[in-house]
């Protein structure tokens, strides 16, 4: 017979379409409900369900994965073709990867930490998350720490604005004073201003050809709108100028910048197109003290950021996989102990038991020197007959063996009882007081 | 015995390079840049003894060598980078300026201090420790204006070409290091100032001549012009690239004018002729 283990039946981006995730996927007093249901099911001791918008992973702690899969064939049948399992080691290094973000569609994104601490804190809450699911998710949460801080795989842009942002950092450290011109009222222009607006920037100033539209965009970016007309007299105000029009042709061309720059009196000025067909004249950008960045330009910054999270990644999954050992030899270690504890528990009984009967007999005619000989005899016999096994069952259980334990919980019929033992016990540990002495 | 604990300090230099550029290679390592800041602050107090020791041991006659010139002009140029880390945070700056400070002092490491003889009233001057002190001060911050410079024109190099690469992401904005150079230029000019007016009134007093068309006293008028003329264009708009080309121009000016001057034994009087009576035009 097996100890409970670990099991894991889950779907994500990779396995399953949106329209399959969204089916399974559950937030609030669903989850929580769910929750309870699956802890309710047979054999399961602890559960844990992470559902974020990329994925749905259901972790229990029993003797099978059926009731983890039944959670999502009950809820959407056609889900049962999209299902990867998992178990053990293997269902407890997939938590790890997913923690430490090296399972996300956006490899070293940030959130899906957060979002599987939320998920913990819910299971807890709810009670189906014990002891065991607490040490594992703590495990996982500080891999995911370490990943963090000892790797890069966090670093660099992954967005349009992101990238915008990190390249105005390189060319004006803030925009503290500064200002921002958005021209144009495209969605990833609008994005990419309220980003920069996080570094400071001490005003916003819109400008669209429609006044109506600009109006509104300004108001959604928190900026003043400005009359199109006033284009030239804006670049001369503004530090960064972010374009995003809808026109055909360039609506900067190196004249209009020229023309600004000596304006300026040549303080650097940083041009953001984010236009297809471009709507900078890439002319304008080889004036000195002009920076310009066209969409191509952008994704290089996306696709290097990319190819440097794909290097880091290799170091994160060594250290993921370092921490993944630790953690499954520190269980095995924990499952054997038990077996010690019931193991000197069944033989303590029989010797007390012998006592007990060899002192009714003999026992009027000893003194009380001569009944406590008798029983330190049998409690010695006891410690020297489990000296060995107890020592080659620490050993075995710390060499990351755990099939000893269970040969010898086989071997002297203790089986039933430690697979019994419930895991809220296991994490506490505790050796009877009389067996941690070892009197051998 | 001074060079002996001149050679602690070198190692100290050697550690604090050596955490410098290990953050400048692996900015995630903050610490090796607090780091390399701790064990440059205990090289300048480690040279600040060895020179103390020096002047008890030669009466301050070394700094009139070359070599005890070099030493000087480290110990300062520790003193000043430490000063700006202070209060203008640039860790990455110092991969730049710790190795340089090692390279200038190891030539200085190895040969015992030679001192020249020098009238001992020369040395009582008070204006000529000012001009000796001050002079090299100002060299210091025009080397840290010129690693500063480097280090921009490197940038502008990256962000204008479009490299996104470990130089971009590693260097400072642009910005900050535009303001660290005019911050530096200013400063040294200031210093540099001094180090003239001090240099003439000693001039006066020892040489009986505040003007005598010695070499070093033309350089060095060039150079006080050009780092004025920089101060000045500042206020009139320039800035970043062409100002960074100029801090370069002007370094490099300093520096050869030094070499050059002590590479022709006998061409500046800067050179060993203090002596009060030291017939006059006799340039040793």
């Amino acid at each position: 017979m097996r100890l409970e283990d670990v099991f894991l039946v889950g779907l994500s981006h990779k396995s399953a379409p949106i329209e399959v995730r969204e089916r399974v996927a559950l937030s609030g007093d669903a989850l929580k409900e769910a929750l309870g249901e699956l802890r309710r099911a047979d054999g399961v001791k602890e559960a844990l369900v992470v559902s974020t918008c990329n994925r749905v992973e259901v972790y229990v702690q029993a003797g099978a994965e059926d009731p983890a899969r039944r959670f999502f064939t009950a809820r959407a049948a056609e889900a049962g073709d999209h299902l990867y399992a998992k178990e053990g080691v293997e269902a407890i290094r997939h938590l790890f990867r997913v923690s430490a973000s090296l399972d996300s569609m956006v490899v070293g994104e940030q959130q899906i930490l957060g979002q599987v601490k939320e998920a913990y804190g819910i299971a807890s809450a709810a009670e189906a998350a014990g002891a065991f699911f607490s040490r594992l998710c703590n495990r996982a949460f500080a891999t995911a720490k370490r990943v963090r801080t000892e790797t890069e795989i966090g670093r660099g842009a992954t967005s349009m604005s992101q990238v915008a942002v990190e390249l105005v950092r390189k060319i004006f450290d803030d925009l503290k004073g500064r200002s921002i011109l958005l021209a144009g009222a495209g969605k990833m222009g609008c994005l990419s201003a309220k980003a920069l607006a996080a570094l400071g920037a001490d005003r916003i100033l819109v400008t669209n050809r429609s006044p109506e539209r600009g109006l509104a965009l300004a108001h959604q970016v928190g900026g003043t709108f400005r009359e199109w007309p006033e284009l030239p007299r804006l670049l001369v105000e503004a530090d960064v100028v972010i374009v995003s029009t809808g026109a055909p042709t360039y609506v900067l061309g190196r004249e209009l910048v020229e023309e600004a720059m000596r304006a300026r009196r040549h303080r650097s000025l940083c041009l953001i197109d984010l236009s297809v067909p471009r709507n900078v004249d890439p002319a304008a950008g080889e004036l000195s003290d002009v920076y310009a960045y066209d969409v191509d330009d952008m994704e290089k910054v996306v696709q290097s950021t990319q190819e440097a999270r794909r290097g880091e990644a290799l170091r994160a999954e060594a250290i993921v996989e370092a921490e993944v050992m630790a953690f499954a030899k520190e269980r095995e270690t924990r499952a054997a102990l038990p077996v010690l504890a019931q193991l000197r528990r069944h033989a303590e009984l029989i010797a007390r038991a012998e006592v007990e009967k060899t002192l009714s007999q003999v026992g009027p005619k000893l003194d009380d020197k001569g009944r406590r000989s008798v029983e330190s005899m049998a409690l010695a016999i006891v410690n020297k007959l489990l000296h060995r096994p107890t020592a080659r069952l620490k050993e075995a259980a710390s060499s990351g063996d755990g099939s000893l334990a269970g040969a010898a919980a086989e071997l002297f019929g203790i089986e039933n009882e430690t697979q019994g033992a419930p895991a809220g016990r296991e994490a506490a540990p505790r050796e009877e007081p009389g067996v941690s002495a070892d009197r051998g | 015995m001074s060079i002996q604990i001149l050679r602690i300090a070198a190692l100290l230099y050697a550690a604090a390079a050596a955490g410098y550029v290990l953050y400048f290679a692996r900015p995630r390592h903050a610490r090796a840049a607090a780091f390399g800041f701790w064990a440059l602050a205990a090289a300048f107090g480690v040279h600040a003894v060895a020179i103390g020791v020096g002047c008890g041991e030669f009466g301050g006659a070394e700094f009139f060598s070359f070599r005890g010139g070099l030493v000087l002009l480290v110990w300062l140029l520790a003193g000043a980078f430490l000063l700006l880390q202070r209060f203008y945070r640039l860790p990455s700056l110092g991969a730049f300026v710790t190795p340089f400070t090692l390279a200038v002092l190891l030539p200085a490491l190895f040969g015992d201090p030679t001192h020249p003889e020098i009238a001992p009233e020369a040395i009582r001057q008070p204006t000529l420790a000012l001009h000796i002190v001050a002079a090299f001060l100002g060299v210091a911050l025009f080397a840290i204006a010129f690693g500063t410079a480097l280090m921009y024109l490197l940038q502008e190099r990256e962000v204008k070409g479009k490299r996104f690469g470990a130089l971009f992401s590693r260097l400072p904005s642009l910005d900050a290091l535009d303001r660290m150079v005019e911050r530096l230029v200013r400063m040294g000019f200031v210093v540099y100032t001094v180090a003239l007016v001090a240099g003439t009134i000693t001039a006066t007093a020892v040489w009986k001549s505040a003007w005598s068309w010695d070499p070093k006293q033309i350089l060095s008028l060039a150079i006080w012009i050009l780092y004025g003329a920089m101060v000045q264009l500042r206020h009139s708009g320039w800035h970043g690239r062409r100002y960074a080309f100029l801090t370069l121009l002007g370094f490099t000016l300093v520096a050869g004018s030094m070499v050059s001057l002590r590479a022709v034994p006998g061409v500046t009087r800067h050179s060993g002729d203090y002596g009060m009576q030291a017939p006059g035009g006799d340039a040793r």
